[in-house]
């Protein structure tokens, strides 16, 4: 689950990462509530939203005037911020994040992520911070330090100070950068994070060390036991379709095609997707509905992908394991009858109960095209979806 | 021969009392597999499908020796339940639940790799099955076919699409392991192609990858320094946007690495016989073959 700037903020903030003073409106009597709360005669107002690049996409803007603070407020609040993260749907900003501008004498980098291949926990620091990390190992990998650490979320003394020369913090801030690091592994590990940012971390021309932005992702899978970041979810950055899905706890995710694509297990969806590409169609989501779905949840997978106007034929691909053919061949006959369904639909079954599966399918007197094999089903459900 | 699992395998199931373990333990019996046990805390002492079960896995290790543990235990007690599987010393631990969090799966790997006693499979896995001899899983029985093939995966149905072409086209497998769609898990490919290399029964090796990691890159350089024996490829997730997560929660492309491109180049560069269409893998199997 991905977490908002000022909600991964206010994380940090209890580590004791030092951050300029920040208020969320989300209204600009609120805006204007904050400006005067903070005393604030100039400051920055930030988007908040689930994608990165919000700068160069006008999210950010400089209030040089008190003033200015409601007037830029209003703009912000609402806006649809459009780029290659979002995709063409866009997210929409409903809050905007107001602080403090401070002056930058240095931008740094520090971020924390599981190193897969190790099995470990790893602390990222580049004294080349304001840019996408990627980029920086790209350009001038000499510049990137990378610290294993315990699974307790503790640096050793020595690593703490390895990480302070190398990024040529000294005196005072070397304590302070220090004392940050510390916070950041030690937060990383407690929030079951899976890749935890603060990018840029700031020198000011006064030797104050700041976090400017924070990017936090928590691993959904300890979400049961993480409850107050659980309460921070905020459906309004996901399509309706993905927000439906979730709730009924089938994985599904938008794509740009006209295809739509119902199948059991996470491979085997990707595989899908990727055939049909490779007949020339194009896939309009991924949808899993894993392993133990009811006829309900088949129903509502298959309501989720009807919601979606740009599909134009289905196709269902389903290889019984866990999955019972029958339970989905029902749940695809109550949804199409209860929604009237007006596209193709391409069956493939395989696996256990197949025979009672294609029974039901076969009686139902549904226009549906079945196939015996996934080669098949590809080649149907694209033809279908060029009307052919 | 075929690697890891035979009719000689005994087994146990730790969380033998709930839905998806009875289920799939009697699927397993049904299939030949030797079941000897279940573990469930609390329900020590009763009979499961005429299986004794047991508190504690130390306990069922003692009673009743078994070989490989099939872990069926809810997430966030699954960690513990391997490891406890560990500590009773158990050889082969099949974890399928999936949704285990990360950070519990850092101290499991930890555990296993230092490990002299056991080897884990999984977690969010299908299990593994020799074909007409013994599964240890939730595959369905019936596509399988003895053969020539080994079979290994990150993903489950993926897998049974792999199993079917390669039954109907008459090769056959040896031993099909799925080694689990997780970020962080047991056994890897590496391991599980170096079995199938030492393996007489294993004429060839499909691989079935998908984006998010290097796994498979590493299995490329392993296959061109080691591997004698043909190998077949198909990846998943060409047409996955980055960034996203493909249901399984290791199957993520971040900062441009682990796109399913890669993974093909590098399959590529050390003559393996990839194929893009997942409705050709027992083709590209047997292509590979000749």
């Amino acid at each position: 689950m991905n977490l908002h700037e000022y909600q991964a903020k206010k994380i940090l903030k209890k580590y004791g990462i030092p951050m300029p003073e920040f208020g969320v409106a989300e209204s600009v009597e609120e805006a204007k509530k904050i400006a005067h709360d903070l005393h604030l005669k100039q400051a920055v107002l930030k988007i908040q939203v689930h994608a990165g690049g919000r700068g160069k996409a006008g999210g950010v803007k400089f209030a040089k005037t008190p003033d200015e603070i409601p007037t830029i407020a209003k703009a912000l609040i609402g806006m649809k911020m459009v780029n290659q993260q979002t995709g063409p749907e866009g997210v929409i900003a409903k809050r905007v994040l107001i602080s403090k501008p401070v002056d930058i004498a240095k931008e740094y980098y520090i971020g924390a992520l599981i190193d897969r291949e190790k099995a470990v926990p790893v602390l990222i620091a580049s004294p080349e911070g304001g840019m996408e990390i990627e980029e920086v190992a790209h350009k001038s990998p000499e510049k990137i330090l990378k610290i294993p650490f315990g699974f307790d979320g503790k640096l050793r003394s020595y690593q703490i100070l390895r990480i302070v020369k190398f990024m040529g913090w000294t005196g005072a801030e070397a304590k302070v950068g220090a004392e940050i690091v510390k916070g950041l592994a030690k937060a990383f590990i407690e929030t079951d994070a899976s890749l935890l940012e603060i990018n840029p971390l700031v020198k000011t021309p006064e030797g104050e060390i700041l976090a400017l932005d924070a990017k936090l992702s928590v691993d959904d899978n300890a979400l049961y036991r993480q409850p107050e970041i659980m309460a921070m979810y905020d459906p309004t950055q996901i399509s309706p379709q993905e927000g439906a899905a979730k709730e009924f706890d089938l994985a599904y995710i938008a794509m740009h095609g006209n295809i739509g694509c119902m199948v059991n297990g996470a491979g085997l969806a990707m595989a899908t997707m990727d055939i049909i590409q490779l007949f020339g169609g194009a896939p309009a989501n991924f949808l899993d509905v894993g392993g133990s779905a009811t006829k309900e949840k088949v129903a509502e997978g298959f309501r989720i992908i009807l919601s979606d106007p740009k599909v134009k034929a289905i196709l269902v691909n389903i290889f019984g394991g866990i999955m019972n053919c029958a339970t989905i061949a029902e749940g695809v006959l109550h949804a199409a009858k209860e929604l009237h369904v007006k596209v193709p639909i391409v069956v493939r079954l395989e696996g256990t109960n197949v025979d009672e599966g294609r029974r039901i399918f076969k009686e139902s007197h549904l226009k549906i095209g079945s196939a015996e094999n996934l080669k098949t089903a590809a080649e149907l459900v694209v033809k279908a979806s060029k009307g052919m | 021969m075929a690697i890891l699992v035979n009719k000689k395998t005994k087994v146990i199931v730790q969380g033998i009392s709930g839905k998806a373990g009875s289920f799939h333990a009697e699927a397993c019996m049904e299939y030949g597999t030797k079941m000897v046990g279940g573990v469930t805390p609390g329900k020590g002492g009763q009979q499961i499908l005429g299986l004794p079960v047991y508190d504690t896995v130390w306990e069922a290790k003692k009673a009743v020796h078994p070989d490989a543990s099939l872990i069926f235990v809810p997430a966030p007690f699954a960690a513990d339940a391997i490891l406890e599987a560990e500590d009773a010393g158990i050889a082969l631990i099949i974890c399928i639940t999936e949704g285990i969090p990360v950070r519990d799966m850092l101290e499991v790997k930890r555990v296993m790799s230092q490990s002299k006693t056991s080897r884990l499979i999984g977690p969010n896995c299908p299990g593994i099955i020799t074909p007409g001899e013994c599964k240890i899983g939730i595959m369905p029985g019936y596509i399988h076919k003895r053969g020539k093939v080994g079979i290994v995966s990150r993903s489950g149905t993926l897998t049974y699409e792999a199993v079917w072409q390669t039954s109907q086209l008459g090769l056959g497998q040896s031993t099909c392991v799925g080694i689990g769609g997780d970020p962080l898990n047991g056994t890897n490919f590496i391991d599980v192609l170096k079995l199938f290399q030492e393996d007489p029964e294993t004429e060839a090796i499909l691989l079935i990858g998908e984006i998010g990691g290097n796994a498979e890159e590493e299995a490329a350089e392993w296959i061109k320094k080691h591997c004698t024996k043909p190998v077949a490829v198909f990846i998943a997730g060409v047409t996955a946007p980055p960034g996203k997560r493909m249901g399984h929660a290791g199957a993520i492309i971040s900062g441009g690495q682990g796109t399913a491109e890669g993974k093909y180049e590098a399959f590529r560069k050390v003559g393996a016989t990839i194929t893009e269409s997942p409705a050709e893998m027992g083709h590209a199997v047997k292509k590979a073959m000749k």
